[in-house]
Order: structure tokens, then C-alpha cells, then sequence
């Protein structure tokens, strides 16, 4: 299979998957962490094939398109499974090092569904990729199976997750009875504005969407879920999966509704609202760092739902930014969570203590992926937060914007209240924080990546714009 | 050949010295002192040449400087300055320049002190030369953000505590406590610039130029109903910064916490930020809605003239009567803004400038005093006047301009102020903006009677004059007050050469 093939990303990967197969079945003794090394090369070696990758022509009969959007999402996928996997390289629990196997299979499984789902555009092989995605992320939420809290954890992600699949796939049988196709292409061009069994089954299955990207009111899981769970999955877990959730919407509602993109413009605008406001005013309580980053990451949903309300190219195109830079700020920030949380054994916010005193670099990244989550200029999330406003403003929602605008005040509220911790409280204790290489390294690339897009989003803005533009 | 880009040098050069303070000076509390002074005085230096340089025949915007930064957006660093910003830039050096001096003695992390200083100081500059919305909109986040860092680690938690049924409430949220303060402040104006952003998204998409420039946006026209609902995002974003009433409480509370230059800089600078960017950007761009909201700009500037007044009366901790005469002050400004008569308009921003210049030396002098007394309650002090006689002189000249004596700036500005008012659509504001003068007259009289030429105290023999540096601060202000107040041509000539367009472009009804 060549470069250039369309499903040349997702053969490599499946290669780098077996190879990690046949690894596992292989080794011997309790320390297989040659495994996780395996696997994040892999995923390096797939992510700079994957900057080689260019659009190509439809595959298995329209069903799989390797188009721009496709390879913007999987380079993103890729990129944040590679910060994910070096991040965990260093995890203490010694159940990681002795299952490392199943661990990076299952991750790598997950993957792979993501990848096809960015590509499907067919209701069957959309559904099918959703759910490879999906399964292994319930079983890694519960991968420290010994751990009562992971194990509910676990089994309260399945429940919801299961419930809401079903419904979605509910409502794509409802699209396909109302357009007798499942391909998207076609869906677009037959259904007739306002064909009520249609805008059921789409209704329905953008419940199973909400959940997978943790809108207001499917956001339930996503709390419990970060705290238990191990916390360089949980970074990974609040981003990629989010990711491709928005891809789905994208090509479902957008690409697949052609010229009646706006008909979405109020759910969008609805979910938006609620979402915002919930995830931020949920966040302002929260003691627990992991749990104030899980409701903020709701919040931030919510922005990127302010984009999907443009129902415009512009928007879309901003909503892939704020995933760049959402992927950067949110991993980031766990990520630092993860050092303290090794070093103090806490993941509360007073952990944070006196942090610029003790590591001042640590605490500059953490204040720089803060500030970007944030909104603030010069880092990522300032022009994320700007180009979706700017986007929904061309449409006209001058009320959401203001709305969204007042919010990121709320949310500075709690992101500050860490920087305080950092910056003005003495610490508790002396001495640096101890920082594994892997991790320390997979804290500095999303630290250079907030910067860098900060100082010089135009290269990324522009590809976004260029590969939003033919979904509408 | 090049043009000089002088106003990029008085910009970036504090920025380049908070650069240089976080890699070069690490270990060396004096260097990061020297580099300090040395970006500012170039900033100084630099902003006296342009005052003196700029062309008053010609009028207009001067220094201009253009780089495209997003050509498909519209978007540039285009930077010059006109007569009303040309003061404005002027203000940001002195008082920054004196602020080097007055935080000399900071000892806790003074390296990130002064980098974050500088860093708020490049802030301010850009807000003032920019004409560009957008970038506009850049700097006013950078000199907002450093604030909270700056009052939070080096700001002071206040010593009057409230008693009685609300002892509790505050209490509880920690009012009167520095965090508390910086977290205030912070929000509020971050509040208020969600207002800006999305006003300057809105006049970006109606005017259809795709362009954030000034200039552009000037030449469009909104309609009606745009203007007003523009207009009035820009008069409570801006207007937070301005400390409009009912908005201005994170005023006093920040004020009153932070460290001395940083109080100087916020006071005297920052909030005239706000009132720069209503008359600049509201009243500039948005000619009909600002004629048809007058009546509320004006009245709640009455307000706030009164209440800020009254308020200053009820204070017992000293520095909170000066952050709430702030208060009262910049209702003045805002009364003169809202006026929209030219000599109103010119009182407005020499307003701004001689208000600057006072409550930056106020400060200075309430951080020495609370340096050598430890105390800022102002009814445990007294007698002050004969241990520190340059103290209780620079004071007193403050105070005096405070309540608009002859021969000071602030007699001026207040004059133009009153003259405006009378001609205006609503002559009746007089009658508040006097009163509001005769209340600062009473407080000011009233704490440095106290404080200054009260019985000596035997617990204060001992107490210092202002010393080296400190004197330097001190002289530089005084003067400044004075000479604006002898020959206040000299800036409301070209003050005068700017709000005259933005008056003509305004229709009378």
C-alpha cells in the first residue's frame, strides 16, 4: 500500500497495533514497559507519516474520504496520543508496567477508531468507528481495576456511554428511513428541508455526539471519570475522543445537511449556552484540580459550540483551531496535575502551594496553559476563544458572544485561584519538584505548542480555514 | 529612508527591560533597578521629545508607523499620536519614571517585580499610540493581566476592619485582604473588556471595511440603532476601567492594596485608560449614539463626583481616601467628556493628565509615610510636619491642586470642566461637579490638617525625611503639577487639536 493510498494512515497504525500484539504475547516478566516505548514510537512514526499524508480520492465506494478535514483531524489525534503515551511512560503504578500490553492495545484501538471516524462518511462505517473508539475507553477508565472509585468510574462512563450509542444509533436509522441512503453525500443532496423524521433521527443521534464531547446535560460521566482515573489518560481522554466528536458533527450535520447548515444555528447556539454556563459555574467550587479541569473542560466545550453555532465555514474552521489549542492547554494542565501529583500525592489545588517558588518552570507552564484555557493574549486560547466569537459574531449571535465573553471572567475566577496557589501562597514545603523525563518532555511540548500558536496562529488558522471550506 | 519609529521605542523599550530583568539579572537587585531606569528613561526622554516635536500647526496624527500584521483580516500594528494621546503618553512616563523611584525600596522578588512593571508600562503606552482596534484591544489585556500578580504578591492587606453585621460577610470573602483585592480587580476590568471585544467585533463587521483601523472605522457610518448599542458596550467596558459608578468598587479596594508604584501607575494612568478609550474610540467613532447618551454619561459622572466625595469623608485608612478622590476625579473627567462642548471635552483630558500626575504623587506619599510610620490610619498619625517637612510640603501642593486651587493643574482642568458644563445641554451639572469640589476641599483639608500640621506626636520624633531617590520622585511631580498649572497652554493647545474633529463630527441637536 502506497503513501498516497487513503487509508495508508490507518494500515500503518494497524501494523504498529499488531506489532504491540505480538509484543505482548511475547513477553515475559513483570516489567513490559518495552511495550509502552513500542507503542509512542509507533504512534511518532504514524504522526510524521501522517505530515507526509495528502488528500486522496474516495475508498470503499464513497464510504471512507481521505479529504482535508480527515487529515487535520488525524494529525491532531495523533499528536495528542503521542503526548498522552509519553506521559505515561513514567506512571509509578506498577500495574502499568506489568499490563502494559493491554494498556497501549486498547489505547491504539481507540485510536484507530478515531482515525476512520474522521474519514467516514457513511452513516454504517461512522457508527462502527464510534463505537471502536468508545469501548476501549470505557475499559481504560477502569484499568486500575482494584480501585473501587475507577471501577464506578468505569462502569457510570459505560452505562451513559451504551445508553446514549444506543440512541444514536436510534436516530441514524431514522436518517436513513427518511433518505433510504447512508451515504452522507447522498443524504445531503435527497432529504427535503424540514422532513420531520429526518430532523428526529438527527436530533437523536446528536444526543450520542453531546455525550461523547460532554455537553450540558451529558457531562455527567466526565467528572467522576477524571477523578478516578489514571491522569495522563484522562488528558488524553479530555481531548482526543472531544476531537472526533466535533469531526462527526461536522460531516453529519454540516457536510451532510448541505445548504441547510443552518437550520442547526439555534441547537447549536442552546447547547452553547447551557453548556458554557453549567461547566463554569460547576468549576467554581471544585478543590480538586482534576475535577476543576474536567467542569472547565466542559466550559470550554461549550466555546467550541459557540463556532458549530456559526454553521459556517469560518466557524468550523475556528472550532478545529480551538481543538489545536485545546489539546496543547488541557493536556498540558493535567499533565502538570499528574508531576505534582506523584511528588505531594495530592490533587487538590493546594498542592499547588507555592509552586513558582519551588519550580518556577513548572509553574510558568501551568500559568501559561491556565491563561490560555483562559483566554488570554498571547498564548493559544486567546485566539481560540477570539476566532469562534468573531465567527458567531458574522452570523450575527451577538448575545452569545457577550454571553461567552462575561464567561471567560467566571472562568479566570477559578483558573486564577491555581495561579494564586502558585504564585502568592508560601509554599508548604521546599525543595523541587521531581519530574520524570518522559513527563517533563510531554509538558514542554504542549507548553511550546501554547506558545507558538499564541505568537503565530496564522499558519494553523489558514489550514483550518482551507480544509472547513468544500463542507460547505 | 526609514522614518525613526520613536513612538515603537517609547513602547517596546519597558518591555525589552522586563525581558532583559528575566534573563540578565537574575541575582542582582541593583541591575534590575539600573535596567529599570534605564528603558523607562528612555521612554521618558523620548515622550518629552514628541510633546516638544509634535507639529501643532498640522495637527492630527503624528509618528505615524504601519506594519501589516494580518492583511486577510485587516489587522496591523498601525501606531501614531494626536494631540489628546500625546498627553496621555507623557503621563505614562512621568508617573512611570517616578514610580522606578518610589518602589526602590521594594526588597521581596524584586527581579519579577519590576519585570512585570515594565511589562503593564509597555501595556499602557500601546493602548494610547495604537490605532488599530484590535491590537489596541492586545494591549489594554497586557496592561490589565500583570495587575493581579503585582497587587496579589506585593500589595498590602488594609488595617481598618469593618465591624458590625457586615464584619461577618467580609469575613467570610476576605474583603480588605490583598488576594481578595487583585482577584477584584481583575475581574472587573476583564469584565469590561469582554464588553470592548465584542463592541469592536460588532463596529468591525457593520462597517464592512474589513479593517480594525481607526482611521477606516472613522470614515464609516453605523446606523442608528448600531451606534447605540455599540456605544453603550464601549461606555461600561471602558467605564469599569474608568471606575463609572456603580462599577467602580474594585477602585478603592485596589488601589488601597496595591504596592506604591503600581498604585501610582493604575490610579494616575490606567484608569484615564478608560476614560481615554470612551472619548478616543466611543465618542470618536460613535458620534450620534455618544449626543444621544450624554445625559447618562453626564449624570452618572454627577454621581460619582458626589458619592466618590462623600465616601473619601467616611475613610479612616488613608490610602482609601485617595483611591476614592480617584473616584471622584474621574467622575469629573467623564462629566467633562459627556458634556461635549469643547472646553468641557479639553478639561476632560487635562483632567486626566493633572488628576494623573496628583494621585500619582498622593500615592507616593501615602507609601512613604506608611514606610516610616507603618501606619496608614489616619487618626494614629499626626504632627508630621515637623519631621518631615518635604513630605508634608508636596503633600499639601497635591491637596491643593486636589480641590482646584489657582496656579495648579487642577484648577485648570476644573475650570474648563465647570465652563463646559455651564454651556452644555445640562447646566444643572454644575451644581454636583461644584459641590463634589467643595467635599474634596473638606477631606483633603481635613486629613492633612491631621496628618501633617497637627500637635506632634512624641511616638513620631524620630521619623525621616524622604531621602536620595525618593526626592527626585517627589520634585518631578510637583513641578509638573505646577508648571500645567502656570502655563497650561503649553498642553491644551494640542489637547485642543484633537477633540475639536471629534466635536464636528458630532450633529447638535
Amino acid at each position: 500500500m502506497s503513501l498516497t493510498s487513503p487509508m495508508a494512515l490507518e494500515a500503518a497504525l494497524g501494523a504498529v497495533l499488531l506489532l504491540v500484539f505480538v509484543g505482548a504475547l511475547l513477553a515475559r516478566g513483570e516489567d513490559r514497559r518495552g511495550l509502552a516505548w513500542l507503542a509512542t514510537a509507533g504512534v511518532l512514526a504514524v504522526g510524521v507519516l501522517s505530515m507526509l499524508a495528502r488528500p486522496a480520492g474516495p475508498a470503499l465506494g464513497g464510504m471512507f474520504v481521505q479529504d482535508g478535514l480527515a487529515i487535520f483531524a488525524k494529525r491532531l489525534f495523533l499528536a495528542a496520543t503521542f503526548i498522552g503515551l509519553l506521559a505515561s511512560l513514567s506512571l509509578p503504578d506498577r500495574v502499568f508496567a506489568r499490563r502494559a500490553g493491554e494498556y497501549h492495545l486498547l489505547i491504539l484501538g481507540s485510536l484507530l477508531g478515531m482515525m476512520v471516524l474522521a474519514s467516514a462518511r457513511d452513516l454504517i462505517l461512522l457508527f462502527l468507528a464510534f463505537e471502536l473508539m468508545s469501548i476501549p475507553l470505557y475499559i481504560l477508565a477502569g484499568f486500575l481495576k482494584r480501585d473501587a472509585g475507577a471501577v464506578e468510574a468505569s462502569l457510570k462512563f459505560f452505562l451513559v456511554g451504551s445508553v446514549s450509542s444506543a440512541v444514536m444509533a436510534y436516530g441514524l436509522s431514522f436518517v436513513y428511513g427518511a433518505a433510504r441512503t447512508t451515504d452522507l453525500a447522498k443524504i445531503a443532496a435527497v432529504a427535503r428541508a424540514g422532513d420531520p423524521l429526518l430532523t428526529l433521527g438527527l436530533v437523536a443521534a446528536l444526543v450520542g455526539i453531546a455525550f461523547k464531547i460532554a455537553a450540558f446535560p451529558f457531562h455527567m460521566w466526565v467528572p467522576d471519570t477524571y477523578e478516578a482515573a489514571s491522569t495522563p489518560f484522562v488528558a488524553w481522554l479530555s481531548v482526543a475522543p472531544k476531537a472526533a466528536g466535533f469531526i462527526v458533527l461536522f460531516r453529519v450535520y454540516f457536510e451532510g445537511a448541505g445548504d441547510r447548515a443552518g437550520t442547526w444555528v439555534p441547537i447549536a447556539a442552546f447547547l452553547a449556552t447551557v453548556t458554557m454556563v453549567a461547566g463554569n459555574l460547576m468549576a467554581l467550587p471544585q478543590q480538586n484540580t482534576k475535577r476543576l479541569l474536567a467542569y472547565s473542560g466542559i466550559a470550554q466545550i461549550g466555546y467550541m459550540l459557540v463556532g458549530v453555532s456559526a454553521a459556517s465555514a469560518s466557524g468550523t474552521a475556528m472550532v478545529l483551531f480551538y481543538l489545536v489549542a485545546y489539546v496543547f492547554g488541557n493536556m498540558g494542565a493535567f499533565l502538570v496535575v499528574e508531576a505534582l501529583a506523584r511528588s505531594e500525592g495530592s490533587e487538590a489545588t493546594t498542592a499547588f502551594r507555592g509552586l513558582a517558588q519551588r519550580s518556577p518552570l513548572l509553574a510558568l507552564a501551568m500559568l501559561l496553559f491556565l491563561l490560555s484555557l483562559g483566554g488570554i493574549p498571547f498564548v493559544a486560547g486567546f485566539w481560540a476563544k477570539l476566532y469562534v466569537f468573531w465567527a458567531a459574531t458574522e452570523r450575527g449571535l451577538y448575545w452569545l458572544v457577550l454571553l461567552g465573553a462575561i464567561l471567560t471572567v467566571v472562568a479566570l475566577f477559578y483558573y486564577l485561584l491555581v495561579a494564586k496557589r502558585m504564585y502568592i501562597e508560601p509554599p508548604e514545603r521546599t525543595g523541587r519538584v521531581p519530574i520524570s523525563a518522559t513527563l517533563a518532555l510531554s509538558v514542554a511540548l504542549c507548553a511550546l505548542g501554547v506558545v507558538i500558536l499564541g505568537l503565530y496562529p496564522k499558519a494553523v488558522v489558514m489550514a483550518a480555514l482551507r480544509v472547513a471550506s468544500p463542507l460547505f | 529612508m526609514i522614518p525613526f519609529p520613536v513612538l515603537s521605542i517609547i513602547t517596546w523599550a519597558p518591555f525589552v527591560g522586563a525581558v532583559l530583568i528575566m534573563f540578565l539579572a537574575r541575582h542582582s537587585p541593583l541591575a534590575v533597578r539600573l535596567i529599570a531606569l534605564l528603558t523607562t528613561s528612555i521612554s521618558t526622554v523620548l515622550s518629552v521629545f514628541i510633546f516638544v516635536a509634535y507639529d501643532r500647526e498640522a495637527a492630527g496624527f503624528q509618528f505615524y508607523e504601519k506594519v501589516a500584521l494580518v492583511p486577510p483580516l485587516g489587522i496591523s500594528y498601525e501606531i501614531a499620536v494626536d494631540g489628546m494621546s500625546l498627553l496621555m503618553v507623557l503621563l505614562t512616563s512621568i508617573i512611570i519614571f517616578a514610580g522606578v523611584f518610589a518602589s526602590w525600596t521594594v526588597k521581596e522578588r524584586s527581579q519579577e517585580f519590576y519585570a512585570l512593571l515594565l511589562a503593564l508600562v509597555t501595556g499602557v503606552y500601546g493602548v494610547f499610540v495604537s490605532l488599530d482596534l484590535f491590537v489596541f484591544f492586545l494591549f489594554y489585556e497586557l496592561a490589565v493581566l500583570p495587575m493581579y500578580l503585582l497587587i496579589g504578591i506585593w500589595g498590602s492587606s488594609g488595617e481598618v476592619r469593618p465591624r458590625g453585621i457586615f464584619g461577618w460577610a467580609f469575613r467570610e470573602t476576605g474583603v480588605g485582604t490583598k488576594e481578595y483585592a487583585a482577584m477584584k480587580l481583575t475581574l472587573y476590568l476583564l469584565f469590561g473588556s469582554a464588553f470592548i471585544l465584542v463592541g469592536i467585533f460588532a463596529l468591525y463587521v457593520s462597517a464592512g471595511t474589513g479593517s480594525f483601523s481607526f482611521l477606516e472605522l472613522e470614515g464609516a457610518s453605523f446606523d442608528a440603532r448600531t451606534q447605540f448599542w455599540v456605544f453603550l458596550a464601549f461606555y461600561v467596558g471602558f467605564g469599569i476601567l474608568a471606575g463609572i459608578w456603580p462599577l467602580h468598587t474594585w477602585s478603592p479596594d485596589g488601589h488601597a492594596s496595591a504596592p506604591t508604584a503600581v498604585s501610582m501607575l493604575h490610579a494616575g494612568v490606567l484608569m484615564k485608560l478608560g476614560a481615554y478609550g470612551v472619548v478616543r474610540v466611543g465618542m470618536g467613532l460613535l458620534p450620534d449614539a455618544a449626543v444621544e447618551l450624554a445625559w447618562l454619561v453626564g449624570g452618572i459622572a454627577c454621581i460619582n463626583v458626589v458619592y466618590g466625595a462623600l465616601s473619601a469623608m467616611a475613610q479612616t485608612d488613608l490610602k482609601y481616601v485617595i483611591a476614592y478622590s480617584s473616584v471622584s476625579h474621574m467622575g469629573l473627567v467623564m462629566l467633562g467628556a459627556a458634556t461635549l462642548t469643547e472646553a468641557g471635552l479639553n478639561g476632560s483630558v487635562f483632567q486626566m493628565f493633572a488628576h494623573g500626575v496628583m494621585t500619582g504623587l498622593f500615592f507616593a506619599l501615602v507609601g512613604l509615610v506608611y514606610e516610616k510610620a507603618h501606619s496608614r490610619a489616619i487618626f494614629t498619625m499626626g504632627g508630621f510636619g515637623r519631621v518631615m517637612p518635604g513630605i508634608a510640603t508636596a503633600f499639601t501642593i497635591g491637596g491643593l491642586s486636589s480641590l482646584g486651587l489657582p496656579a495648579t493643574s487642577g484648577f485648570v482642568a476644573e475650570i474648563l470642566t465647570f465652563m463646559g458644563a455651564w454651556r452644555s445641554a445640562h447646566p444643572w451639572w454644575l451644581v454636583p461637579a461644584v459641590a463634589g469640589t467643595f467635599l474634596t476641599a473638606v477631606y483633603v483639608l481635613r486629613v492633612t490638617k491631621q496628618i501633617f500640621w497637627g500637635p506632634p506626636s512624641p511616638h513620631f520624633e524620630h521619623l525621616e525625611d524622604a531621602r536620595g531617590p525618593e526626592w527626585l520622585a517627589l520634585v518631578l511631580l510637583t513641578g509638573v503639577i505646577v508648571i500645567f498649572g502656570l502655563m497650561p497652554a503649553i498642553a491644551i493647545g494640542p489637547v485642543g487639536t484633537a477633540t475639536v474633529p471629534i466635536l464636528t463630527r458630532m450633529v447638535k441637536p
